[in-house]
Formats: structure tokens, C-alpha cells, sequence
């Protein structure tokens, strides 16, 4: 006598549709957890050490910010949109123009962002920032 | 007696319990990460317009509170040993990336304390971080 067993069911592979959505979560999940590590902000050359450059005085401009977040440019009370003016006009006469920043150690930081960022809106080329008393 | 049994099965992998490897691994990756998650203070970023991309594939982050207080993974660091720490990791990974990340009330001074170690140690590049 022929005993028949049953044949089992084969599980397709194919049909384990869930494996996508997972993968498809997993894909999300890194990509936000990518664009939450990332920095933004502005990268600062610092100078090497006892490292001198012969620049021409008349291509300095010096720019200080005291305290209060007052930005003196030449001697001269401006803001920072006046800066910006004055830094434009000075590069077109002087394209080879060195910025020097001089920083009150009091001024909060925000306002040392500000001039860095109108510096690199000008695209000046030569800047060079120091503190106060150092 | 003999029994004759089928063996007529269609040949591949069973990849069935595939989906539940995928799921554990999706937690085990998800824990992993929360271990590893950067640890923040609480700050409010300076602002600006002009920003660039600075992270790098190595970096490090130094955290400055609006007190002037300096937190180095989520920790109050002294800048003694920060500079430790600094010299520690251009030692170990010497193309790595410095980060400070102060907040906008910050007084100035602090940060130069920061800069003054990294002119010393001649590490060259820093990065100012704001708001994106």
C-alpha cells in the first residue's frame, strides 16, 4: 500500500513584502540621524606661528568691536551695513585689502559672527582678528 | 514497507524569517545610535548668513555656554584639561576637526581661550559653528 504524505506548503520568498517597509524605515532613520551631526559655520585659518607679513599700510582697514557690539571702522563709528559699504568700496580700490579685526574680550559672540559673516560675504581674502589687551 | 515521500520541493533559500533579522537589526542599529548621539547643551546658536558646510569625517566638539562654561562630550571641561584633550586627539587623529560651538551671548574672551590653545598647539583650521 502506497501511504500519500502532504505535500507541504513552500513559503515563497517573494512574498515577505514587510522586508521593503523595513528597509525603507531603516533608510529614513539614517538619514535623519545624518542630517542632525552635521555643523555648520564658518572655517577660520588661524595664523602660523611667529609667522610676520609685509603688508602696505594703506591696505589695512582696521575694524574694532568694543563692548557694546560698536563696530569702529578707521576710527569711525558705523554699523554693520555701513561696513559692509565701506568694505566694498575699499576692495575695489584695493583689491589686495587686509581686513584687521580687533575683538573687545566683552563683546558677545554674536557680534564677532556678524563681522566674520559680512567678511565672507565680501569675500575678503586677507583677514586677520585679534583680541583685545593680547 | 516502503514509504515514498515527495521530494518535488521548488529549490532556493527560505528567506522567510528574513524580515524578522531586518526588524532586530533596525533596533540594534537604533540603540547603537542612541548610545553614540551627540550630547548637546543647551545653547542658542549665533546666527548668520553666509555659513558653510564644516563637518569633517573626524571632529571634535567644543561646547561653550552662554556663562562661558566649556562642555566637552556634554561634560564641564576645565581649559586645562581641554587642552589635554585637544593635544590627546590631534596626537590620535591629526586632520581632525575643531568645532566650537558657543552660544551668541557668549562673551568673546571665553572663546579666544580656545583659540589660544589651538594657535599654540599650530592646529590651523577651526570651526565657528551657527545656526543652519
Amino acid at each position: 500500500m502506497q501511504i500519500k504524505i502532504r505535500k507541504k506548503k513552500v513559503i515563497n520568498a517573494l512574498e515577505s513584502g514587510s522586508l521593503s517597509d523595513l528597509a525603507f524605515l531603516l533608510i529614513i532613520f539614517f538619514i535623519v540621524i545624518a542630517v542632525f551631526n552635521v555643523n555648520m559655520g564658518f572655517l577660520l585659518d588661524l595664523p602660523k606661528k611667529n609667522s610676520s607679513k609685509i603688508v602696505n599700510t594703506q591696505d589695512i582697514i582696521r575694524v574694532a568691536i568694543e563692548a557694546d557690539a560698536q563696530i569702529t571702522c578707521d576710527e569711525e563709528t558705523v554699523t554693520i551695513e555701513k561696513l559692509q559699504d565701506l568694505v566694498t568700496e575699499r576692495l575695489k580700490l584695493r583689491p589686495n585689502m587686509t581686513l584687521y579685526l580687533l575683538i573687545d574680550p566683552e563683546v558677545e559672540y554674536q557680534a564677532v559672527v556678524d563681522i566674520i559673516d559680512v567678511i565672507r560675504l565680501m569675500k575678503v581674502e586677507n583677514f586677520s582678528f585679534k583680541m583685545k589687551g593680547t | 514497507m516502503k514509504i515514498k515521500r515527495d521530494v518535488n520541493r521548488a529549490p532556493g533559500i527560505p528567506i522567510s524569517s528574513m524580515s524578522d533579522i531586518a526588524f532586530l537589526l533596525l533596533i540594534f542599529i537604533m540603540v547603537i545610535s542612541l548610545i553614540n548621539y551627540r550630547r548637546e547643551i543647551k545653547i542658542s546658536y549665533p546666527e548668520a548668513a553666509n555659513y558653510e558646510v564644516t563637518q569633517d569625517k573626524q571632529n571634535l566638539e567644543i561646547w561653550v555656554d552662554d556663562k562661558g562654561v566649556i562642555f566637552y562630550k556634554g561634560e564641564v571641561i576645565q581649559i586645562n584639561a581641554l587642552e589635554k584633550v585637544i593635544v590627546d586627539s590631534i596626537i590620535e587623529k591629526p586632520g581632525i576637526r575643531i568645532h566650537i560651538i558657543a552660544d551668541k551671548k557668549t562673551k568673546y574672551k571665553n572663546i579666544d581661550d580656545i583659540m589660544n590653545i589651538l594657535r599654540l598647539l599650530q592646529h590651523r583650521v577651526v570651526s565657528l559653528v551657527v545656526k543652519d
